[in-house]
């Protein structure tokens, strides 16, 4: 039972994808960012999966992976005859609507035991609830963009609100979006979602066709950091590498804002952490300004170094030891003295 | 301990210094001090290792974090191309605002490398930074191979080949013997 829903629904998630890219003839650019989405999107709900620990979850999710995975090879001819029928589904659950509640592991452990079920008539429907409804709605917009041009702008869009989703659920952009959603788009992104079911064991329902994108926007799990392992024996072959994806230096950019994980810390400017002691920089640390050179470090650091060599670690010019002693005191302690020092050197090259 | 003693051998004036320093963790107490180097050296480590810089690489003695050894490939396009130099770093415990000692434990024929291998290289010296850290370090004697200073030579023997590369290239691959393990 278990295995033949997901079986036959797998085409409907995985194929369209496909299906737009031939369809559209679009630029190897365009289409690469797309591949981005996807992974992107992914990620987002596989990874949601991958964070529930309970046993009959997990087993199913393998199987949906290695279903999934098959279906992206020779059942993409499908999708067409399927994809109506998805789309009742989801309908059909709409008056379940999702409460955004955070209990993804709990309804991912249920829809779990019978994802059946929940595919047909979404019969438990306490477990059409949230969950990845969030990542629905992200889908939503994504495929929604695969109609437009402006595909770079509104990906960074998207990766921006996946990446703040992860830490403050919120995302403004994409509820509008999925507010204007056309019927056909919105289709689509039904279809996408029945991937988010096979992967979480839940039942999507109602996500992509309820007009207000704005309730399911902010239920997605703050763990979904992992979902493909580029290793991974299951891992479908059309997705892009996580290498590729960091090669964007959009996607760096924005993710780094986000705060997801494999970002590149080194965008910030001001260093989070010493980079003599290796401590994490407090908010005097960081607005302790030494040197003209711009060289930071830690309090402490500093002292050491003014008592053995004084000499600035970033460029080796001693440190204006007298200039900075006059200044503390006439301005008095804290905060001000600092940042008026560091500016008034500034000011005196 | 088989360290150190190398180092009394070898170099008899750095064998003081060169001493205390892996000696010091084991011997004096957890101050916060060695902790601090501690965490330093465990973050350089961290970094290093997730740089996948090629050509150099380092990783700390399997008791003493304070002892690495390090090795360093030869760059392309220079006599040392395919070549691979073993080194040792021994950390004081003033590190970073004090230089490691560095030393070639595979046998170096270069101007700034003497027959102890010990390294001429002013970073190591008077010009250390404790904004420098393991990888430039290594980093440094990798392009310092390449590119030596001729007119403060250590081996002069060396000194003087360089200006002949053919027979400079044919010295080195004579007297390169690999690193064991």
């Amino acid at each position: 039972m278990v295995s033949d829903s997901i079986t036959h629904n797998a085409p409907i998630a995985s194929a369209p994808n496909s299906r737009d890219f031939s369809k559209k003839k679009r630029t190897n650019r365009s289409a690469k960012l797309k591949q981005c989405k996807l992974d992107v999107r992914r990620e987002q709900w596989l990874s949601q999966v991958g964070a529930v620990k309970s046993k009959c979850c997990k087993e199913d999710q393998n199987g949906a992976r290695k279903e999934s995975a098959r279906s992206l090879e020779n059942l993409k001819p499908r999708d067409e005859d399927n994809s109506n029928d998805s789309g009742s589904m989801h309908h059909d659950s709409d008056s379940e609507s999702p409460s955004n509640s955070p209990t993804n592991s709990l309804l991912c452990g249920n829809g779990g035991t019978n994802p059946g079920t929940n595919f047909i008539g979404s019969s438990s429907s306490s477990s059409s609830v949230s969950g990845s409804s969030g990542g629905g709605c992200c889908s939503g917009s994504i495929t929604e963009e695969e109609e437009e041009d402006g595909c770079l702008d509104d990906w960074e869009a998207v990766a921006d609100a996946l990446a703040a989703d992860d830490d403050n659920n919120k995302q403004e952009p994409e509820h509008d979006r999925s507010c204007s959603q056309s019927p056909s788009e919105s289709q689509l992104s039904v279809k996408s979602d029945s991937l988010h079911e096979l992967a979480n064991g839940l039942s999507l329902d109602s996500v992509k066709s309820m007009p207000d994108g704005a309730r399911m926007v902010p239920s997605v799990s703050e763990n979904n950091r992992r979902a493909w392992r580029p290793d991974d024996a299951f891992r479908p072959q059309s997705l892009p590498n996580l290498a590729k994806q960091r090669s964007f230096p959009a996607a760096d950019r924005h993710f780094g804002q986000g705060g997801v994980p494999w970002a590149c810390n080194n965008v910030l400017a001001a260093p989070s952490s010493c980079p003599i002691c290796y401590e994490d920089l407090d908010y005097t640390d960081s607005s302790f300004l030494p040197c003209l050179c711009g060289f930071r470090l830690c309090l402490f650091c500093h002292k050491r170094i003014l008592e053995e060599d004084g000499r600035c670690p970033g460029c080796r010019k001693p440190y204006e030891h007298d200039q900075v002693e006059s200044e503390a005191i006439v301005q008095g302690g804290s905060m001000t003295f600092r940042l008026a020092r560091s500016c008034s050197m500034i000011a005196r090259s | 301990m088989a360290t150190v003693n190398g180092y009394q051998g070898n170099t008899p004036v750095a064998a003081p210094t060169t001493a205390t320093a892996p000696k010091q963790p084991v011997n004096t107490l957890k101050t916060v001090d060695t902790q601090s180097v501690l965490k330093r050296l465990q973050s350089e480590l961290m970094a290093l290792m997730m740089s996948g810089d090629s050509g150099i690489s380092a990783f700390p003695e399997e008791d003493n974090i304070f002892c690495w050894k390090g090795t360093i490939q030869g760059s392309k396009d220079t006599v040392f191309e395919g070549t691979e130099y073993r080194l040792s770093l021994s950390f004081p415990n003033d590190y970073p605002f004090k230089p490691p000692k560095v030393k070639f434990e595979t046998g170096c024929f270069h101007p700034n490398v003497d027959i102890y291998g010990n390294i001429c290289l002013d970073i190591l010296q008077d010009k250390w930074s404790s904004a420098y850290d393991v990888r430039t370090i290594l980093l440094s004697i990798q392009s310092l191979l390449g590119e030596p200073n001729i007119s403060s030579p250590l081996n002069s023997q060396a000194a003087q080949l360089w200006s002949n590369q053919e027979e400079y290239r044919k010295m080195v691959e004579k007297l390169y013997k690999p690193p064991s393990a």
